[in-house]
């Protein structure tokens, strides 16, 4: 049996769509067929009571645009037709994360409060991928304003369900992103990792996923959760559809001071480079897990999942035997403060910038009687947000207090830099480690059930554990997908390099790739294409 | 706190926020400027705080608001400043933040040394100065509130002074001064009216000699110079009666209602709102160069206190004289170019310039580096004047046609024939028909009104059109009728 078009890599789709062997419209199809097979009900905010089919299906968009999907396929085609450039994403097919504007269409953040926003204007992302011929199937799910590591507190429902066991979640916040692109409903798809958002669904979907250095994509258009974190990157099957995305959303924009002016190499290019002589370090800290005890507030340690501890083994020794340099025992001493220092920042931040949704303006307003203005802002964001940016304006509040704010927000603060000092010395050209790329596990666990989890929010953040030094850093991380556990849940690692080291990760990603194609498990299919 | 009123003095400190005149916001590209637009009109994603927009720093605001610094003498202008979230709910306010400065602001320091009419210095300082947007516009009409977003995102600076004011009539001269030197720098139109200049003052009494702070009153929403004056002096004034009655002040804010020129108390004080700040991480933060600093100070314009020194001292121009002159930059430009040109005679090129000048532009309306009139021509009709090619009245004329047509002065004299009537011959055959045909007045004057000679050279002066030199004529004049008493 022929590959479904919507199971081609977005390399593929592009360069047949551009050469004039296959149709944007032929490829929307496919796409649009498989998305009527594996969704199941579309989310919404109606009451939302489990049902058996649920639990067997993916329910990935919040909002499908076929139409406009239909226009941008037949623009693209239109163009090939004319013998003009279509653009370097011809006829891909895109999903984006619910938390980017696109003009004309819903952008609700997976929140009751932002439920009937329709966005004047588009994120520069997205119209850098819509300019380079993408064609945009819709908006993806996403835990509430990207607040969890699950989709589990989304808005819109039934959440997500992770394609290689729908009774489990896909991660978070782009769990959406990775559920789609795991079913091959899309192609690619843009995420936002703050903590780990990109990662860590990925390594659960079993597919790619790259958090840029902060600043390579702009944040334009992109509501902000924690904005000195947030980081818009993407979601794809191979790491070479990575790589041509990557390519296309990076650079300066005009729009977002806080974008990097670092020219934009062709990742595409340098794919193929083989990893002779690069140092890829292993640190005894992310085989473990150091979190103080929630009740006693006691440090403890527990490893990592073994198997998951054996599959980065694997894979460093993978990269060996292609003449890359393992480094051991490489110390990243602060990665255990990751999570409290985010748990104080990004509340902070969170907080502030949820302040803009107040019923007045845009987005959900309390319909009852009010008193008075107070009353109005209270009854709205009080019906408006879940309980996730509850408890986030919460916290935020309570650790920026005037009184509060030396001993939790400074502190935070200071966290973070010796955490960038981690990443600083194990790169540090004169250092004893002079590493390229530091290899770790991207989750502790591979994908959790449903309901398992969610509710603990401290535990919940836990799952973040390897990935949010990253984010506190800035620096850039790869989650590739290396296997399959004992439960046919995909295993994930990740590559992280120094700031705008992207080209060098997506090669050393590559390099694996390239290398495991033949290996037994990339044969295994998600369970939602089995059925 | 007893004692009687001339033993209590005034403790003021003001608030205020300057509306700097760029082009476009501070961190997007609408306009600026707003002024009778309809609400709602000039905003974009960026200034109304839609979803997942973010702010871009406007360079002309950093310009402007380092050379206020500047001319304020701050002590630093920071090479690395930060902006600040300043949290709080407000519907004008569509982020539910302002964006501004807390920590590490644009500057530190700064002092005004204020001249007073009575020829005192009041030593003021400034305690904050820093940049920030402007929020919205709420009008209440009728149970509703409505929101103006036009103002959104418009660049402030916000400069605070120590409490260092001592009456009203210092804190009203603090805000001229303030307003001269802002259209000086070309910062801010500084029109309190149109809410360019806008002004906070707090207001406590306490007996002189008391080095302390008495609780203040907060007075908003005054809108004009005149009315800060008014605003302050009725709350001294009451301060003054509440404590002779024995009563404590107590922190209000308080409003001024212009209508009817009374205050009214707003709120009482609370704590103070804790407005969360941190730093802003959608803004990268403010680095100026050393070297571009410096270029910026070194750019700075003579100020107009200074100038006003310079021009007793150089020109030796009376004090009054010095500061109508130095009131506004390219009228104290104009000036100094018109000395230039003339090459001296300063008392001279003032008076015509506050008696002509002014007036010219009065009537037009424009500043003095707005006329047609240029400081050149200013200075070749006063030479003219001066060498008595021309008669005074002539070039007083003569100011009004070049700025009516903007031609060169000189041309326009031997163009038309202005020049002064010097040829003794005519003079003398006009003079003499004069007498001729006025034998009722001469009689008079020969009969010792001898005032009448005024009449005679105003006779002749009408005959030639103004163009008779009057010493020579009067000279003339004397000489016939003299001559006339002999025969």
């Amino acid at each position: 049996m022929s590959t479904p078009l919507c199971d081609l890599s977005a390399v593929e789709i592009a360069g047949r769509v551009r050469n004039g062997s296959l149709r944007a419209e032929q490829v929307l199809d496919s796409a649009l067929e498989r998305i009527r097979a594996v969704e199941g009900r579309p989310p919404s905010l109606e009451p939302y009571e489990l049902q058996a089919e649920d639990r067997s299906t993916v329910h990935a968009f919040i909002t499908l645009t076929e139409e406009r999907a239909r226009a941008q396929a037949r623009a693209v085609d239109d163009a090939v037709a004319a013998g003009k450039d279509p653009g370097a994403l011809a006829g891909v097919p895109l999903g984006v994360k619910d938390i980017f504007c696109v003009a004309g269409t819903p952008s609700t953040a997976g929140s009751r409060i932002l439920a009937n926003f329709v966005a004047p204007y588009t994120a520069t992302p997205v119209a850098r991928l819509e300019a380079a011929g993408a064609v945009t199937l819709g908006k993806v799910n996403l835990d509430e304003f990207t607040f969890g590591s699950s989709n589990e507190s989304t808005a819109f429902r039934p959440p997500p369900g992770n394609p290689w066991d729908p009774g489990r979640v896909p991660g978070g916040s782009s769990g959406g992103s990775a559920a789609a692109v795991a079913a091959g409903e899309v192609a690619l798809s843009l995420g936002t990792d703050t903590a780990g958002s990109i990662r860590q669904p990925a390594a659960f979907c079993g597919v790619v996923g790259m958090k840029p250095t902060y600043g390579r994509v702009s944040r334009y258009g992109l509501i902000a959760f924690a904005s000195s974190l947030d980081c818009p990157g993407p979601v794809a099957r191979t790491v070479s559809d990575a790589a041509l995305m990557l390519g296309v959303i990076a650079g300066a924009d005009i729009h977002d001071a806080t974008a990097a002016h670092v020219p934009v190499p062709d990742y595409l290019g340098g794919l193929e480079q083989d990893v002779r002589g690069l140092r890829i370090g292993l640190s005894p800290d992310y085989f473990k897990l150091r979190y103080p005890d929630p009740q006693t507030g006691e440090l403890r340690e527990q490893p990592i999942t073994p198997e998951i501890e054996t599959a980065v083994r694997s894979a460093a020794e993978a990269l060996a035997r292609q003449g890359a340099e393992i480094v051991e025992n490489v110390p990243m001493p602060n990665t255990h403060l990751g999570i409290p220092a985010y748990f104080v920042i990004s509340r902070v931040e969170a907080a502030s910038n949820l302040h803009r949704y107040d019923g007045v303006k845009y987005g959900f307003r309390y319909a009852g009687p009010v008193g008075d203005l107070k009353e109005l802002y209270r009854k709205s964001r009080a019906a408006g947000f879940g309980r996730q940016p509850k408890l986030r304006i919460l916290m935020g509040m309570y650790v920026s207090a005037e009184q509060y704010e030396k001993g939790y927000y400074q502190r935070a603060l200071r966290v973070r830099t010796l955490i960038r000092r981690d990443f600083e010395q194990a790169f540090d050209r004169g250092g004893a480690h002079r590493l390229d790329a530091l290899l770790t596990a991207t989750t502790p666990t591979t994908a959790f059930e449903l309901d398992a989890v969610y509710g603990d929010s401290v535990l919940m953040q836990y799952a973040d554990l390897l990935t949010v030094p990253a984010d506190h850093a800035g620096v850039p991380g790869i989650s590739l997908p290396v296997g399959l556990d004992a439960q046919q849940l995909p295993i994930g690692i990740q590559l992280l390099g120094p700031d705008f080291s992207e080209a060098r990760l997506l090669q050393i990603a590559r390099a694996y790739e390239r290398q495991t194609q033949t290996e037994a498990w990339r044969a295994a299919r998600p369970k939602v294409l089995n059925l | 706190m007893k004692g009687t009123m001339s033993e209590i003095e005034a403790v003021i400190g003001l608030e205020t926020h300057i509306q700097l005149n760029t082009r476009t916001k501070i961190f997007c590209a609408c306009r600026a400027d707003s002024w009778g637009a309809d609400p709602n009109t000039n905003i974009c994603p960026v200034c109304t705080g839609l979803p997942g927009v973010l702010p871009v720093p406007n360079q002309a605001v950093i310009d402007k608001a380092v050379r206020l610094a500047a001319a304020m003498h701050v002590d630093e202008i920071r090479p690395l400043s930060y902006f600040a979230r300043k949290n709080y709910f407000y519907p004008d306010l569509p982020k539910g933040y302002q964006i501004s400065q807390y920590d590490e602001t644009l500057a530190r320091g700064g002092h005004l040394d204020l001249p007073m009419p009575d020829g005192s210095v009041r030593h003021v300082r400034i305690v904050k100065l820093h940049q920030e947007e402007d929020a919205g516009k709420t009008v209440h009409q009728g149970g509703r509130r409505l929101i103006d977003f036009n103002r959104c995102g418009v660049p402030l600076v916000e400069m605070v002074t120590a409490p260092d004011l001592r009456s009203a009539d210092e804190a009203a001269q603090y805000l001229i001064r303030l307003r001269q030197l802002l259209r000086w720098l070309e910062v801010s139109d500084g029109d309190m009216e149109r809410g360019q200049l806008r002004c906070d003052a707090n207001v406590s009494i306490r007996p002189v000699g008391f080095e302390g702070l008495n609780p203040k009153t907060e007075i908003k929403n005054v809108n004009s110079i005149e009315n800060v004056r008014a605003a302050i002096e009725k709350e001294i004034e009451r301060q003054k009666r509440e404590v002779e009655a024995g009563r404590r002040i107590e922190a209000w804010t308080l409003e001024w209602d212009e209508d009817t020129g009374t205050l009214r108390k707003m709120r009482s004080k609370e704590t103070e709102a804790d407005y969360r700040y941190f730093r802003e991480p959608d803004l990268l933060p403010v680095r100026l160069e050393a070297g571009w600093l410096a270029a910026q100070r070194a750019a700075l314009p003579e100020l107009p206190l200074e100038r006003k020194a310079r021009f007793i001292a150089q020109y030796g121009l009376p004090a009054y004289d010095a500061e109508i002159l130095t009131e506004e930059r390219t009228l104290s430009e104009y000036f100094e170019a018109a000395v230039a040109a003339r090459g001296g005679e300063a008392k001279s090129v003032s008076n015509w310039m506050m008696n002509d000048v002014l007036r010219l532009m009065r009537e037009r309306g424009v500043l003095a580096g707005d006329l047609k009139l240029r400081p050149q021509h200013l200075a070749s009709i006063l030479r003219m004047v001066d060498e008595r090619k021309i008669t005074g009245s002539t070039g007083k004329e003569l100011l009004a046609r070049v700025e009516a047509g903007g031609q060169d002065p000189e041309t326009l004299v031997a163009a038309e024939g202005l020049g002064q009537v010097s040829d003794e011959g005519a003079l003398r055959q006009v003079a003499r028909r004069i007498v001729e045909d006025n034998p009722g007045q001469v009689e008079a004057y020969r009969k010792g009104k001898v005032t009448l000679i005024g009449w005679f050279v105003g006779q002749v002066m009408r005959q030639t059109g103004g163009k008779a030199d009057p010493q020579r004529t009067r000279a003339v004049l004397e000489e016939i009728l003299a001559a006339g008493t002999d025969a």
